[in-house]
């Protein structure tokens, strides 16, 4: 953000964030303090993306830009202009067929109450972009950045092996012969 | 920087991960300048012994970055060992140390280290990272980059399996002269990081006695490093131990900045 780039209306600042949600183009004007969790939920329609501890603790909020994971209630609206978001909306395909963590997620009940699981479903995703075969290790590491109440971690755990074993099967039916 | 001299006042702005939690608190700036975009504070260098690591440099990159793992590893392995995986990836090291947070450490991790915070657009132009507690120093500006000397270290390493209780960062250098010396950092959640010092006539870290080290180390603890997560007492106890152990490792394993 630069000091040029927002418009003063009425004293508040709005600034223009064109990103790219799941694959479609949004463009929003919106206030210096409006967090990517309020845009999501509030003018996307993005209620996948959980609000709770609004304090970057719990990761029930978490999306991906650029691919990383973040926690959309501690990112600043306007820091997303130019990247690409994900929320767990856009995990399933068009024809609603699951996605390999969503899939494993269901296999292996990795979920009860479910508050949780699109945050870990994010930061699966992330994690088995930058690692398509973590170890107990790693997994361990990432998913304890999100809070589950209910679940418990093993069968969490269970999943994210689950779901990279079924990534890695999808994309040896999709190599070439 | 031109910005910062025209509003003095404004907020700085990095990973915001602090940040909105600030907000939160109650904190209603009139200005806010985003340096997210300024790839200059993203670089990371390491020439003529002075490892450069840029402000904007998140947790992640830092604990990945050649230059820090063929410099000083342990501070590459003691990096990448603090906060979560969204905050690894988004906060940076300007922010943890702006933050003037107690509980955060890369203060703990650089003071250890001897570490000079670099500003541009204030009216300071560097400033050590053991002086963060100090009085308000005023308008710093943006901090840019933190420096750190590496020809004459000879060991680091750092002890966080006791946080939030205390954690103690850990550096041996060679003195100009003759001698050793020894800094310890010890953290804590509640008080600010205590930088405790001892010299050695030693001419080789071999020569470093750990358990004697560790308690005249502890024993530079002021009464005022005591809170309410544990007395004075116990605080000088578990910070003699960490360093007694850190020494145990510099003293068995020379090799510059090894992994702790
Ligand atoms: C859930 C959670 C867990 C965490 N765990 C740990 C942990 O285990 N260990 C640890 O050490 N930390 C931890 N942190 C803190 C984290 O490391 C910091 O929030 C992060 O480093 C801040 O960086 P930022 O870029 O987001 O800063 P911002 O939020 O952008 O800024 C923080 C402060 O620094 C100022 N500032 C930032 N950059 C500059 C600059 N270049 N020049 C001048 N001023 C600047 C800002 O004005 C602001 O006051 C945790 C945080 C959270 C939310
Ligand atoms: S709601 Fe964002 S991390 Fe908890
Ligand atoms: S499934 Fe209920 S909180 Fe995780």
């Amino acid at each position: 953000m630069s000091l040029e780039s927002p418009e003063s209306s009425q004293e508040t600042f709005t600034h223009k964030v064109e990103f790219e949600l799941n694959g479609s183009p949004e463009r929003h004007s919106v206030p210096t303090s409006t967090t990517v969790l309020d845009l999501l939920r509030n003018s996307c329609s993005k209620q996948g993306v959980r609000a709770s501890c609004e304090r970057s603790v719990c990761g029930a909020c978490t999306v991906l830009v650029d691919d990383l994971p973040v926690a959309a209630c501690s990112t600043f609206a306007f820091d997303i202009d130019g990247a690409r978001v994900e929320t767990v909306e856009g995990l399933a395909a068009q024809d609603g067929t699951l996605s390999a963590q969503q899939q494993a997620f269901r296999e292996c009940g990795g979920f009860q109450c479910g508050f949780c699981t699109s945050g870990m479903l994010m930061v699966t995703t992330a994690l088995l972009r930058q690692n398509p075969q973590p170890d107990r290790e790693e997994i361990r590491d990432w998913i304890s950045s999100n809070t589950c109440r209910c679940t418990g971690y093993e069968m969490i755990l269970e999943s994210v092996e689950r779901a990279a074993e079924l990534a890695g099967a999808k994309q040896q039916d999709q190599a070439p012969e | 920087m031109a910005l910062t001299r025209q509003h003095p006042e404004a907020v700085i702005a990095a990973g915001c991960s602090d940040l909105v939690a600030q907000f939160r608190e109650g904190l209603e700036p009139e200005v806010l300048i985003s340096i997210q975009r300024i790839r200059e504070l993203r670089a990371i260098s390491n020439e003529d012994g002075l490892l450069r690591i840029g402000s904007l440099v998140s947790h992640a990159e830092g604990s990945r970055s050649p230059e820090i793992l063929s410099s000083v590893p342990a501070l590459a392995a003691a990096w990448g060992s603090i906060a979560t995986v969204r905050i690894r990836y988004r906060g940076t090291l300007g922010g943890n140390l702006l933050a003037r947070r107690y509980r955060y450490e890369m203060p703990v991790i650089l003071s250890a280290l001897g570490a000079q915070m670099q500003f541009q657009g204030g009216d300071i132009a560097a400033l050590p990272v053991s002086s963060l507690w100090d009085p308000d120093p005023g308008n710093v500006g943006i901090l840019t980059a933190v420096t750190i000397d590496t020809p004459s270290l000879l060991w680091f390493g750092y002890e966080r399996s006791m946080r939030p209780l205390s954690t103690v960062s850990l550096t041996v250098r060679k003195n100009p002269q003759a001698g050793l010396t020894v800094t310890a950092v010890c953290g804590s959640e509640y008080r600010q990081p205590f930088v405790l010092s001892h010299t050695a006539e030693a001419t080789a870290i071999t020569e470093l006695d750990p358990a004697f080290v560790g308690e005249v180390l502890a024993a530079q603890l002021p009464d005022e490093a005591g809170d309410y997560s544990g007395s004075i007492d116990y605080r000088r106890h578990l910070v003699g131990v960490l360093c007694r152990r850190l020494l145990a490792e510099a003293t068995g394993n020379q090799r510059k900045g090894s992994q702790p």
